[in-house]
């Protein structure tokens, strides 16, 4: 597998090198680069498979790298110190990202995810949906890359009346009737979604505040849907979803 | 006026020039009642003739203030049989003939021109000034049918009230209150058990002529109106009957002023030469003011209503403004809350970012040994640990789920180990959904740390950690369980983290109204138990 590596500080260039060099044999290592320039010209030149790319590069983003690309046909584990610009997107577009120090089993797990996207041919445009995402303001965010067995989901948030858990795994109900299961758990997606809006009612649900009919008072508290289904509201969470829905 | 006479009494002939009697000029005539016409010396004024009173169908008035002499005349069809009329004259009652026969010969035909041709003879030509003069004329084939003619030389005296009187129930029936010749301004009280009132005129030979009316002062509305006399009952002190009239309470609605006013009813307009100015008419009119006071008011069905919808309108509008001020009150008591709340989040994670620096530098320095020691993956491994430790404390998040949780509990302990070789084990209910339960993040890690500083750090490799994550009922229970030496739980406050986790617990159970965070401290010296008890919260 054919990958080049791009971070503006030659120490974590050093540092990738040397753990895929010793956890993950399948990957070589074509190029590395530490500005965006060399980055594109890297990648026009060794057509990669994989890339690993650093978000924050001194004035410039991992992104630019990606906005002069002409084609993106590869593809992208985002390597992130901390949780800073784009890494919010990031998650939107579903993509793979590591954080560093890079912890090792996750390298693993995020090479091998890969991988096997690679093998499977899985087409997506994950990365054409991250970019426009970031042409808006971060609030203006209206989308979701949803990663489903075999393929990729881009739904619209108000599409979603709400989500349940099933374990480490999230159903998403739409408004369309359509059921969608993604692999990823409720809490990573109430992370996500909070800050639009979406109300934690209840340890197994995430509800669009757009769907919720009315607050019927049984059993402690329950929020009718515009769909007539009934989801529970728990006690650690009434008052935080009265007071949202107050606000409305 | 020759005509309208003639219109309203068709059998009479109306224009009729008498010769001058006894130097007097009777050039104007007018009829007078029954089948007299009667004639007033040309100059004089203000003459109201044949007025006519309810309930007096036989009776004519004929008000003369300004005339000297009167002379009357009686009238016949032709087909009429004179011989069957009796006549009676009185001066000032007091009779001057008595039944007598029309004198046959005296009649003569009186043709002024239409078809019909009148016998006419004068009955008598009388001074009137000052006087009254009644006539009273039948048929002796119908003798009750008198014709009676009032010729009223004097003025018309004011009436004048000589009582009130208040009608109330009594446990026998009714009762009377009176008040004998009222001032012109009257107070007068009505209770509840007060139903009628009564006016008494003083007695007239004219009553007939006067009619009463009550007037409200506040509207300017005649709200009461009677023609009508009563006789029985109230004696003047010549023991005559006086006049009276009654008027139901309900009449006055509300207290105030009401002016009664009895006056004759005379057209002041329907006579010959009138020229009576109102200031004129006024002096025949009699006024009392009444202050009625009312016990209960009564109001009309419209002012019931404009006073319903008047109160309602209040009601309505003090309700609306109440709601608007306790909305307001509400809103502003919502945003306190709101407020306290995010002073005790914000507390709340000002408590949380602190990790005990000397761990922090600790673990570091543990690291720095293993790579000393060319412990390459394993410092690999505690400095992802070490990073995902900071990175949560960093993060901020306010609640994580008990698997990430559980990560950062085992990454610390993990970190821990390599200072002190104890044990340690996480277990959990088997119905915990960890992935998705959430809590406020770094609730253990201080009470683990703890555990590890006064619990197990000195017994190195014998020392054990228990933590536990159970589900009781819709309590989620943690709790940490060491074996080490115990402490003085009266002394609990020996460590920054169990410090900083009081007040924490406290501003977590003030976020949280519907849930209860409670902690148990035991300790012994074959170890220490905490646990946390979180009530409802599954």
């Amino acid at each position: 597998m054919r990958a080049i590596l791009i971070d503006d500080e030659n120490s974590n260039l050093e540092n990738l090198r040397t753990l895929l060099g010793k956890h993950c044999p399948q990957v070589t290592i074509m190029a590395t680069a530490q500005n965006v320039s060399d980055a594109v010209d890297a990648i026009g030149k060794y057509l990669p498979h994989l890339v690993f790319l650093d978000i924050q590069m001194g004035k410039q983003t991992g992104f630019d790298v990606l906005k002069l690309l002409p084609m993106r046909n590869f593809e992208v584990i985002f390597v992130t110190a901390y949780d800073q610009y784009g890494i919010q997107a990031v998650k939107f577009a579903a993509l793979d990202y590591l954080l560093k120090p890079i912890d090792i089993e996750e390298l693993i797990i995020a090479v091998s995810k890969a991988e096997h996207k690679l093998a499977t041919q899985i087409q997506t445009s994950q990365l054409d949906f991250l970019l426009q995402q970031l042409k808006k303001p971060e609030t203006n965010v209206n989308k979701i890359a949803l990663q489903m067995q075999s393929e990729i989901r881009y739904v619209t948030l108000s599409e979603i009346i709400r989500c349940e858990a099933d374990n480490t795994y999230t159903y998403f109900f739409l408004a369309n009737t359509e059921k969608i299961l993604v692999s990823k758990s409720l809490k990573e997606y109430a992370d996500l979604l909070r800050p639009k809006g979406f109300l934690r009612t209840h340890q197994s649900h995430l509800v669009n505040p757009k769907y919720v009919k009315s607050w019927l008072k049984e059993d402690g508290g329950i929020l009718l849907l515009t769909s007539g289904e009934k989801i529970p509201v728990s006690k650690p969470n009434k008052e935080t979803v009265k007071q949202a829905l107050q606000q409305l | 006026m020759k005509k309208i006479i003639f219109l309203f009494l068709s059998f009479f002939i109306s224009v009729f020039i008498v010769n001058a009697q006894k130097g007097i000029n009777f050039s104007r005539t007018s009829m007078a009642g029954g089948k007299l016409l009667m004639c007033v010396d040309s100059s004089a004024k203000n003459v109201f003739y044949a007025q006519m009173f309810p309930n007096q169908p036989r009776t004519s008035f004929n008000y003369l203030p300004e005339v000297n002499d009167v002379s009357i005349q009686i009238y016949f069809r032709k087909n009429i049989n004179t011989q069957h009329f009796r006549y009676t004259i009185l001066a000032d009652n007091k009779p001057i003939v008595v039944n007598k026969s029309i004198d046959r010969t005296q009649l003569k035909d009186v043709d002024r021109g239409d078809e019909e041709v009148f016998r006419s003879t004068t009955l008598g030509v009388f001074p009137i000034k000052g006087k009254t003069i009644t006539t009273l004329i039948y048929s002796i084939e119908k003798p009750l049918d008198i014709d009676k003619a009032v010729f009223y030389g004097k003025p018309i005296p004011r009436a004048r009230i000589k009582a009130l009187s208040k009608r109330f129930a009594t446990d026998k029936g009714v009762d009377y209150s009176y008040i004998t010749d009222p001032k012109e301004k009257t107070n007068l009280f009505f209770a509840e058990k007060d139903n009628e009132l009564t006016i008494v005129k003083d007695r007239s030979d004219i009553d007939y002529v006067y009619y009463t009316s009550i007037k409200d002062k506040q509207t300017n509305k005649i709200i009461f109106e009677s023609t009508a006399w009563n006789y029985g009952g109230y004696v003047d002190e010549s023991h005559e009957l006086s006049p009276y009239v009654k008027i139901d309470k309900n009449v006055f609605k509300k207290s105030g002023d009401y002016e009664i006013i009895i006056q004759p009813l005379i057209k002041w307009n329907g006579c010959h030469d009138c020229d009576i100015s109102p200031k004129e008419i006024e002096k025949y009119i009699t006024r009392y003011t009444l202050v009625i006071s009312l016990d209960k008011e009564n109001y009309t069905k419209k002012e019931l209503l404009i006073y319903t919808l008047i109160v309602a309108f209040s009601i309505g509008s003090a309700f609306l403004v109440i709601l608007y001020f306790n909305k307001k009150r509400n809103k502003k008591k919502l945003a306190e809350k709101e407020q306290q709340k995010n002073i005790a989040k914000l507390q709340l994670n000002s408590i949380r970012s602190q990790l005990n620096p000397h761990f922090l530098f600790n673990a570091l320095s543990g690291i720095q040994n293993l790579m000393n020691k060319n412990e390459i993956d394993n410092a690999n491994k505690y400095l992802s640990k070490f990073a995902r430790l900071t990175r949560n404390v960093l993060d901020d998040k306010e609640l994580i789920s008990l698997s990430q949780e559980k990560t950062l509990l085992d990454d610390y302990l993990q970190m821990e180990q390599l200072r002190f070789g104890f044990k340690y084990e996480i277990i959990h209910s088997e119905d915990l959904d960890l992935a998705n339960i959430e809590i406020p993040s770094m609730l253990l890690q201080p009470f683990v740390e703890n555990a590890v500083k006064h619990g197990i750090s000195q017994k190195a490799t014998d020392g054990k950690i228990m933590i536990t994550f159970i589900k009781q009922a819709n309590d989620l229970v943690l709790t940490v369980t060491d074996n080490g030496n115990g402490f003085d739980t009266e002394k609990k406050h020996n460590g920054l983290g169990l410090l900083l986790s009081d007040s924490r617990l406290a501003l977590l159970n003030s976020i949280y109204k519907e849930n209860r965070f409670t902690l148990d401290l035991q300790s012994s010296t074959n170890g220490t138990k905490i646990s946390l008890a979180l009530t409802d919260w599954l």
